[in-house]
């Protein structure tokens, strides 16, 4: 997963290119092998096809008017765009998708690393145990909803059991609009939960154990080693981990879908991926839904690469 | 400093642990159950077990289990194969080539790691009904291929930096083809790369919802996993049912895991996390 | 060299095969044996199981062996029209669909209209036009909502008849209260966001409808607005019974299955619902009787809020355009799937000559509450020109369930309606 160091190990420096051999004759000699192009064709052309020509598509439809029940649409410039930045509902699910994706980069980081160290121990039980933290990971989001409906519905077992426990009302975990939003953040928290105590238990392997016997020879407690030798150790995981989780809360679908339809009340937990597919499948919006779509992917790019530059800078840091 | 009495962690790990699980322990134990059991004591365990409702997900008139599967398998095995041919060779281009086009290639393929679906469906989908695709498995895999061959591109290009040059030119000296040289030579050097991208892949693309309920839509039947979304709505307060059918929706996939479990976290570390 | 191919060959007969694999692909095609394939979008709930869909669709097709029906499931029963519009909007949409609002979809000339002679055998064949034109079989008459009660409950509070005014129905709902007995059973979690909206349905139809029948023909012409008084003052009926107690939010975490068996447990005294909700009554042994009356208005005439359509919409770009026609007139009119419909959906069937088949007391209520009564139209259910503007129920829904979380009062709901009205491209 290089994603966070692509620039390590390459070593060939572009100034050995020698421009004046012609590029034929540079093909054949050895150390100077190029790569014909028709090894990157199909995947481009998969890809050209697929991602890029649809993002330039929908950019296109994103200055018109298109919508499916009013077929003839015309150029509209940037007007999709000056709607959305001032419609309530459009920043609503902006504030949604903000809190939803804060929600799900903080729980699993900071139950990540407490997991990672409760089971940083060799001998099998623990082995097990990880394994047991992983498996929501591989399950679908949509079964993974299902069986947390399940739970936390009125008559669910949880509502059940604080009742059981004396508590007249308990919570409407999906059904209070103020509640529903974190209560999706808790759910998908869960599953990812196991991904990141994965990549932090990696992380500890990479931890000098000399350095924490010194430390402890030293007279540092249990946090002043984790503050100073384990934490900055774990800095490339948390780069890991943060961007992946901020990419699983931008593009939060499936859950909202199962659990709440964007509910309850107008749009408490709908996420901009949401709004955008409800805007463009079941409004049959294309042109708004585009320009939704437009905005969501500049706001991901730069929201990631930010968080990505600040992450590294924080690595070398520490 | 206190050492902690030996027992407190793993008292404390397990603990931890099965609160974690007990979501899990739920479904497990429901699906081995009767329906009035069910609401009566969800949290007991299935003592008797009965298979009842894995019986009655597994002859459905509708065959809504058997033929989401075959479609599953299909798309899920066509994709990643597909995938991983194409990526490792894409990959090896961006990694190797030296020429201004393939560096753009990378930061513009790595750029699609961060694309959400949800931004391309909508023309995507257009894309698809041109080319006659729309609501077949084959448009499924185009889909799929494009949509996930940046994370191939991606791990396959890293693996590839860390095997010596030298290898691929002593083999280019000894007359082999550059095709030849890929597939003899690097490809099995690739393995582990290889491995991380189909299990990673494999998993992602039989848990994906949205597109095949999209894309594939009702022509060319569900997958299993868009087929749990669609019981919910016919079960309703029928959980035995429902939970069988999640529980044999998730099976391939969960021994698919526990099958390649070492492969599947040493693909989700490797070189990630040791700066 | 060849061999060296050998992968980059291989890749693309994978990318060959997958395309004849998915076969049939969407729209129909004539297939073997001359037959004409129509594809029909159902959905299927605990009463309509896809067991009832095969055999009714068989019925269909044994008497017409020339239609060959691909059936197709829409995710939820719900969300029918959503995924029809998902279908239209992904290029698929299906031949015939059942019970999907043709709103939106006949404006945009992607519904074929029936014709008088089609239509000769409804009793109501001018139900809900569109632009003077019908493009749903006009074959159901659903009473939605009437208020269902539990006997025993009532009984329980010293309530011996059922309420004939407003101000009766308030007082019974504070008796119950002082029972501890839960007033009303209302739901609508999750997809099922729907069900939050029966009582105010009902309140619109007692309050607006009864008034101003016309109500949303002026909305559309821009005479009317939500946050006129009349429509502000039933919405807040709403909030009230929420304010004080009447109104369980808990609710709002049930489905709609989820909300009909809490009623049925006996966790509540009143429930507002379709009357479709009489057959799930009459299908069970209950240790309660249950009653019915039309929600009350404030003088105490009766008005019961109903809808007639509910049937087959079909695509006017059908590939087998004569064969969609037929298969959906011939479905929608067979005897035998309507006996079934009467049955487990409580149907009231609206075909001429249609002999409905012997049926449970509640059934028999629920027809003699709609006989005595002034019919108006069903809020966020008409589907003609007197209907909300296309996507504008869902938002009813979701705001319904914001007034029962006791978050929005009846003057903001129809601000916000009014909002949303401007947003759906009305005036």
């Amino acid at each position: 997963m290089t994603l966070i160091d692509r620039t390590s190990p390459d070593t060939r420096s572009p100034g050995r290119e020698t421009p004046e051999v012609p590029p034929r004759a540079r093909a054949r000699r050895p150390g100077r092998w190029s790569y014909p192009l028709v090894f990157a064709s199909p995947g481009l052309l998969v890809y050209v096809c697929f991602v890029l020509a649809p993002i330039l598509l929908a950019f296109g439809y994103s200055l018109t008017n298109a919508d499916l029940f009013h077929p003839d649409a015309e150029f509209i410039g940037a007007h999709n765009y000056t709607t959305l930045l001032s419609d309530d509902a459009f920043l609503r699910s902006l504030r949604v998708t903000t809190t939803l994706t804060l929600i799900i980069v903080v729980l699993p980081n900071v139950g990540g690393i407490a997991v990672a160290l409760l089971l940083d121990r060799p001998s099998r039980l623990y082995k097990a145990l990880r394994s047991v933290f992983f498996v929501p990971v591989v399950l679908s989001s949509v079964v993974v909803s299902v069986v947390w409906m399940a739970l936390l519905s009125d008559d669910g077992l949880i509502n059940t059991l604080l009742r059981g426990l004396g508590a007249t009302s308990p919570p409407g975990w999906l059904s209070d609009p103020d509640l529903a939003l974190c209560t999706i953040g808790f759910v998908i928290s869960w599953q990812m939960l196991g991904f990141c105590s994965v990549v932090y238990l990696a992380g500890l392997q990479g931890v000098p154990k000399e350095l924490l016997e010194s430390a402890a020879i030293d007279g540092a407690g249990p946090w002043l080693r984790f503050r100073t030798v384990t934490w900055p150790m774990l800095a490339p995981a948390m780069t890991l981990n943060t961007v992946m989780l901020l990419i699983t809360g931008f593009k939060a679908y499936d859950h909202v879908q199962v659990l709440t339809a964007g509910g309850p009340g107008l749009g408490t937990t709908s996420t901009i991926a949401f709004d955008v597919i409800q805007t463009g499948f079941t409004e049959n919006r294309t042109g708004l839904s585009s320009a939704m779509a437009i905005l969501m992917l500049v706001i991901v790019a730069v929201v990631s690469s930010l968080v990505l530059q600040l992450l590294k800078r924080r690595e070398v840091d520490l | 400093m206190t050492p902690l009495r030996p027992y407190v962690r793993p008292l404390v790990a397990l603990l931890v642990t099965s609160a974690f699980f007990l979501p899990l322990y739920l479904v497990l134990a429901n699906v081995f159950k009767h329906g009035p059991d069910i609401t009566a004591s969800p949290a007991s365990p299935p003592v008797p077990p009965t298979l009842d409702n894995l019986t009655e997900a597994l002859t459905r008139p509708d065959r809504l289990f058997w033929n989401g599967l075959i479609n599953s398998v299909m798309v899920t095995l066509l994709s990643i194969v597909i995938l991983t041919v194409v990526s490792a060779m894409l990959g090896h281009y961006v990694a190797r080539t030296r020429s201004g086009f393939g560096r753009i290639a990378l930061l513009v393929l790595l750029a699609g790691l961060m694309i959400p679906p949800q931004v391309i469906l909508v023309p995507v989908t257009e894309v698809l009904d041109a080319t006659h695709l729309m609501g077949t498995i084959g448009g499924l895999v185009l889909f799929n291929v494009g949509y996930y061959v940046p994370f191939g591109v991606f791990v396959f290009s890293g693996f590839v930096r860390t095997i010596p040059i030298e290898l691929e030119e002593a083999a280019a000296m000894d007359g082999s083809g550059r095709f030849g040289t890929f597939w003899r030579v690097v490809f099995p050097l690739l393995r582990p790369a290889t491995a991380s991208v189909l299990i990673f892949l494999g998993v992602w693309i039989w848990n994906d919802f949205l597109n095949p309920l999209i894309i594939l839509g009702p022509a060319g039947g569900t997958t299993v996993t868009v087929g749990v979304y669609r019981s919910i709505g016919q079960f309703q307060r029928d959980f035995g049912g429902m939970f069988g059918l999640m529980f044999l929706a998730t099976l391939p996939i969960l021994v698919f895991y526990l099958v390649l479990q070492k492969h599947f976290v040493k693909g989700l570390t490797g070189g990630a996390v040791k700066g | 060299m060849r061999k060296a191919l050998r992968p980059g060959a291989l890749a693309l007969l994978l990318i060959a095969a997958c395309a004849p694999v998915g076969s049939g692909g969407y729209g129909s095609n004539a297939s073997a044996g001359g037959a004409k394939e129509v594809s029909f979008l159902v959905f299927e709930t605990p009463n309509l199981t896809p067991d009832y869909w095969d055999t009714a669709i068989k019925r269909v097709t044994d008497a017409h062996p020339d239609i060959k029906v691909k059936k197709i499931v829409a995710p939820s029963a719900g969300e029918r029209t959503a995924y029809a519009k998902q279908l239209l909007a992904s290029g698929q949409l299906p031949d015939v669909m059942q019970a999907v609002a043709p709103s939106g979809f006949a404006e945009s000339g992607h519904l074929y209209a029936w014709s008088e002679k089609e239509l000769a055998a409804y009793q109501y064949p001018g139900s809900n036009p569109l632009g003077g034109k019908i493009y749903q079989l006009p074959y159901n008459t659903q009473p939605t909502p009437l208020v269902y009660y539990n006997k025993k409950l009532f009984a329980r509070a010293g309530i011996t008849d059922p309420p004939r005014t407003y101000a009766e129905l308030l007082a019974t709902a504070a008796k119950l209260k002082a029972k501890d007995i839960n007033p009303f059973v209302v739901g609508g979690g999750g997809k099922d966001a729907f069900a939050a909206a029966y009582p105010w349905i009902a309140l619109v139809g007692a309050d607006v409808y009864r008034e101003r029948p016309d109500f949303l023909v002026r909305r559309r012409a821009g005479e009317a607005r939500f946050s006129d008084p009349l429509f502000v003052r039933a919405t807040q009926k709403l909030a009230d019974l929420v304010k004080k107690g009447y109104i369980d939010k808990a609710g709002l975490s049930r489905d709609y299955p989820s909300t009909e068996k809490a009623f049925l447990d006996g966790k509540g005294a009143m429930y507002p619902m379709g009357s479709w909700f009489a057959a799930s009554v009459d299908a069970k042994e209950l240790p309660f009787g249950i009653g019915v009356f039309a929600w009350p208005t404030d003088d105490g005439t009766t008005v019961v809020p109903a809808y007639t359509g509910g049937g087959p919409i079909v695509n006017a770009h059908a590939k087998n355009l004569e064969a969609a026609k037929t298969f959906a007139l011939a479905f929608n009119q067979n005897t035998a799937n309507n006996d079934v419909l009467v049955k487990t959906d409580a149907a009231i069937i609206a075909i001429k000559g249609y002999r409905p088949p012997t049926m449970g007391p509640v059934y028999q209520d629920t027809l003699k509450v709609l006989r005595s009564g002034k019919v108006v139209n069903a809020f966020t259910v008409e589907t003609g020109d007197d209907a909300l503007l296309p996507g504008m129920s869902d938002k009813v829904f979701a705001i319904a369930q914001q007034i029962v979380a006791g978050k929005t009062d009846g003057a903001q709901a129809a601000e916000l309606l009014d909002q949303e009205w401007a947003k759906a491209g009305g005036r």
